[in-house]
């Protein structure tokens, strides 16, 4: 992935929009790039700046999507495949609100270009569960209140999701600190984080937290 | 009207009070019914929704051929136009429609301030045409802080007469200022007695400047609006809203519509702190920019802010340089404050510093509140949770303690001695033996006196807010069907608080039902005449109005119950799962009864009365209860690095009666933890050479995260007022007043020197512990 980091949208906002717009020859926008699906990351492709097709996997499903390479994930889930689980926040990785995971790992999808993401596997809070079938973790949530507006909650829970993942069969063995450092990227502006730890601790096994959070 | 007696109190006091209620009034929920649905903690009914990510915000709308704007801000602080051209934008890919917003001639004031706007077809599209939009500036001079902007010598912001901006995020009773000298505007003086004199008598007087910084909302889901139109007389909106109907009301003025023809919907609300009010931002209209595009286009227009235009242009918590003058008499007795502050609401108004100086010490006779708005060239203030309190709260609790401090006092025992709030007193009493008040002091005291690098500390503040409930507002529809399915209406948006889930609660309450089964629709305004949430109305009135709806059609009900079971309304005994009985052991279940409905459904409608009274205590001698509530802080603070570490906040709050005591906790919580981060983290930094933002995001803009938190402990204490007939009062902005100044005052005790300026940084820690070369004052 060494290479992506250098196409990273961030790199060009750091450059400045305006170097970048007069810079670049841009052919009409809505041309269709006659490249085939760029499927893999390591593929070699020179492509753009129109749109090109990305294939990858999304919440289990094949997803292909055709965006400027310019687009960032969350803009093609959000605005092509209309997956709007993930939230745009800040668009710049501070606030967590649009983490996905990426081949199992939680991502900042603002901060990463769709075509990153060339033949990855890419969960969002949808594939956590349905409404009608709950995980227990997001069903633990709503009974902690660990939500209020609930626009964090998204980034929230798969930030919390791939810590129990990652803690596999040791999940028993987690503690608040550790709750809070999975999280320590997800900003919440209602102030539901000591619900949030109380919601991964008892999915968790672990014993809650030690600090009085609750009412008394 | 009919004169009831209902009974009221709190902890293990009650007492008898006479209300008029009008005649269609249920009997309130008074200090003795027993509720088995209100008051329980009900996980939030539309949690499944937000937890699986389908919950479908503002931000998540798409229509069929929608298009997206985006709005070019002034780069500058302060100029004229002298020419703007949207011709080589309106060729740019993907482009459809632009706007111009300014005109050659017209002013800037602030950087951040509407210049134009385009609409394409992706947002990316937009604002890469942005670049193209050509505008000429011609640079005047601008200030963008208060000091400056206050002296004779400043530039002046505003040439003539300024409108002040009122929403229903603004505390009823506020605004109302005078006319500006230069760019400072007096605010209404709040007076009793003559503090001048009794301050020139008291044996112990303190006097110092107490400095609060601005803050912005920051709420996730930025101000956004989608709007469409139904041929060239309707629209159909989307916004991200704490006010539907003022969305609507907007709308229908800005474009000449009938308000009937404008529908709002907002399902769901990525949060709201006061600032979304309207279809517009204090700083920037894009209602009439979403309106407008998408007239002039003939497609659906969405206008989202991004954080950058979130941060500078809609909206912010004014700051405040407040001078405080208290003392006391030789017998301990708190004989005068005086508070005098100049803030900036930018160039909006209303840096006031809240009622806690006048309103919460009311033993002392002689009080003076004076606030005067500073206009500065930055993006306007607008109400901000409990606009004005937690300015004033920090400035009055810190210079009480150090009052305190300098007359030998027990800071503790100086508030509860000055305050007559029942409700309030008890909480102090009861909240130090549970916060372990006098243990955590001594080990203050003896931390300083051994000069240990990590030192404790605990203080102690109140909150002071009244039930701004209001009668008739809010209009609820209640429909029961003949398949038994019971739905409670109303127009009001949830943003975040849960009405929605109380307002199943509540329907439940009545019918005996459990609350899942009651289907609440809300968050449109065709569901009918709702209030905004702002000033911590909206349960106070809107859950009365859902009680009233649903007794209309229980006693509906009841009637044709009679009816089938052949006996008098009178005789019919209503039961568990709304079963109904008669006492000759006749039954009819809940279902079975819905089926003989003559019409295929009963519709009724409630409306919540005016407020009937209050006890114990009323709110700035208004016809309304006052809210109580204190929070106790406890920190330590690393005296090299000059860290402050929140270890824990108790807070004992009341909010009439409790509906849900799960989301209200929630709300207790998130007004602590945004407390927190006002006292530690938060602060807009003006470059004061180009007059802007420097940290317009959410990176160098700290809000706190899970890790910056103190361990919080929620008490609710139940508060039977005699209000209105479910009891409710709301607790949002009451939440929050307190933490900062409680914080403030636990940082004094630990260190034995104050910090007077928010947020308290590692920096000013240092300082104030005279270890920066040239601040502060050794210890």
């Amino acid at each position: 992935m060494a290479s992506s980091t250098l196409t990273r949208r961030g790199l060009l906002r750091g450059v400045g929009t305006a170097t970048v717009v007069t810079s670049c020859v841009r052919k009409p926008n809505d041309g269709k790039s006659d490249h085939p699906p760029i499927t893999n990351v390591h593929t070699p492709a020179e492509i753009g700046p129109e749109p090109t097709s990305v294939s990858f996997t999304l919440d289990g499903k094949p997803a292909i999507v055709q965006v400027e390479p310019r687009v960032t994930l969350l803009e093609a889930l959000r605005l092509d495949l209309d997956v709007t689980g993930p939230k745009l926040v800040c668009d710049r990785g501070a606030c967590g609100a649009c983490t996905v995971m990426v081949d199992g790992v939680p991502r900042n999808a603002c901060m990463m270009l769709a075509h990153d993401v060339a033949g990855a596997n890419v969960t969002t809070v949808a594939a956590l569960g349905t409404p009608e079938a709950l995980s227990e973790l997001q069903a633990a949530f709503v009974r902690h209140d660990a939500l209020q507006c609930g626009f964090c909650t998204s980034g929230m829970l798969v930030s919390c999701a791939a810590l129990l993942q990652r803690r596999g069969p040791t999940r028993n063995k987690l503690t608040a600190e550790e709750v809070e450092d999975a999280i320590a990227g997800n900003l919440c502006r209602c102030g539901t984080y000591p619900h949030v730890v109380a919601a991964v601790l008892e999915t968790a096994g672990a014993p809650p937290p030690t600090s009085r959070r609750g009412e008394a | 009207m009919t004169r009831t007696k209902i009974d009221v109190g709190f902890g293990d006091t009650r007492t008898t009070i006479e209300v008029d209620l009008p005649e269609s009034e249920p009997r309130p929920w008074d200090a003795r019914a027993e509720l088995a649905v209100v008051g329980r903690e009900l996980p939030r009914i539309d949690g499944a929704l937000k937890v699986s990510g389908r919950a479908r915000y503002t931000f998540d709308i798409s229509l069929p051929r929608m298009l997206h704007a985006a709005v070019l801000r002034a780069s500058l602080p302060a100029a004229t136009i002298k020419s703007i051209s949207l011709a080589k934008a309106e060729k740019r890919p993907g482009v459809v429609g632009v706007l111009a917003l300014v005109k050659p001639g017209d002013r800037v004031l602030f950087a951040g301030q509407d210049v134009a706007a385009v609409a394409a077809s992706r947002p990316e599209l937009a604002r890469d045409a942005l670049a193209y939009v050509e505008v000429e500036y011609e640079a005047a001079p601008f200030v963008v802080d208060v000091v400056t902007a206050a002296k004779a010598t400043a530039p002046r912001v505003h040439q003539g007469n300024v409108a002040e901006r009122q929403t229903e995020g603004d505390e009823p009773g506020t605004g109302r200022g005078g006319t500006a000298e230069g760019n400072v505007r007096p605010m209404p003086v709040s007076q009793r007695g003559n503090v001048d004199a009794a301050l020139k008598k008291a044996a112990v007087v303190h006097e110092a400047e107490y400095i609060t910084q601005v803050q912005t909302h920051s709420a996730l889901e930025t101000h956004g609006i989608i709007v469409a139109w139904r041929g060239d007389d309707a629209m159909d909106v989307w916004c991200s809203t704490q006010g539907t109907f003022s969305v609507r009301d907007e709308l229908a003025q800005i474009f000449g519509l009938d308000p009937r023809n404008v529908e709002v919907v907002s399902d769901y609300v990525g949060g709201g702190f006061g600032a979304k009010f309207g279809a517009s931002a204090p700083g920037t209209r894009l209602g009439f920019v979403a309106g407008e595009l998408a007239r002039t286009t003939g497609r659906p227009v969405k206008l989202m802010c991004d954080r950058h235009e979130e941060q500078v242009c809609t909206g912010n918590r004014p700051d405040s340089f407040q001078r405080l003058r208290v003392g006391v008499d030789a017998t301990g007795r708190l004989v005068g404050i005086h508070a005098k502050s100049l803030g900036t609401a930018g160039i909006g108004t209303g840096a006031g510093i809240g009622r806690n100086a006048f309103g919460v010490y009311t033993r002392c006779p002689n009080v003076r509140v004076e606030a005067s708005d500073v206009f500065t060239n930055c993006g306007p203030a607008t109400a901000m949770r409990a606009p004005g309190h937690p300015q004033g709260a920090f400035a009055l609790e810190l210079a009480l303690d150090e009052l305190a401090a300098k007359a030998k006092l027990d800071p503790l025992r100086l508030r509860i001695d000055h305050d007559e709030h029942p409700v309030r007193r008890w909480q102090a009493e009861e909240g130090a033996k549970r916060f372990g008040w006098t243990a955590a002091r001594k080990r203050s005291a003896d931390q300083r006196a051994r000069n240990t690098r990590l030192r404790r500390g605990v203080g102690m503040a109140a909150s002071i807010w009244g039930d701004f409930g209001r009668g008739g507002a809010a209009q609820v529809t209640c429909r029961i069907a003949r398949d038994g399915r019971v739905t409670v209406e109303n127009g009001v948006q949830d943003i975040g608080t849960g009405i929605g889930t109380v307002m199943a609660q509540v329907a439940a309450e009545v019918l005996l039902l459990d609350p899942r089964a009651i289907t609440v629709r809300i968050g449109h305004t065709a569901y009918g005449p709702s209030v905004g949430s702002g000033g911590s109305t909206t349960t106070s009135s809107v859950t009365p109005a859902v009680r009233n709806a649903v007794e209309k059609a229980k006693i509906e009900l009841i009637a044709v119950a009679a009816a089938q079971l052949g006996a008098k309304p009178s005789q019919v005994v209503w039961g568990a799962g709304g079963t109904v009985t008669t006492a000759a052991g006749k039954t009819l279940s809940f279902a079975a009864l819905c089926k003989k409905l003559p019409a295929e459904e009963i519709l009724a409608t409630g409306s919540r009365a005016r407020t009937y009274g209050h006890h114990p205590a009323s709110f700035m001698g208004e016809p309304m209860q006052q809210i109580a509530g204190v929070q106790f802080a406890e920190v330590e603070v690393d005296t090299w690095t000059g860290v402050v570490r929140p270890v824990r906040v108790l807070a004992i709050h009341d909010a009439g009666r409790i509906m849900n005591r799960l989301t209200a906790r929630s709300q207790v919580n998130g007004g602590i933890i945004l407390g927190t981060s006002y006292a530690l983290l938060e602060e807009r930094v003006m470059d004061r050479d180009f007059g802007r933002m420097l940290n317009p995001n959410l990176e160098s803009y700290k809000i706190a995260g899970p890790r910056d938190i103190p361990d919080i402990e929620v008490v609710l204490t139940d508060v039977y007022a005699g209000n209105n007939s479910t009891g409710a009062i709301g607790i949002g902005e009451p939440a929050t007043i307190p933490t900062a100044a409680a914080i403030a005052c636990a940082v004094f005790d630990a260190l034995g020197v104050p910090v007077r300026s928010l947020p308290i940084t590692p920096a000013k820690v240092l300082a104030a512990l005279g270890k920066v070369p040239g601040k502060g004052t050794p210890t």
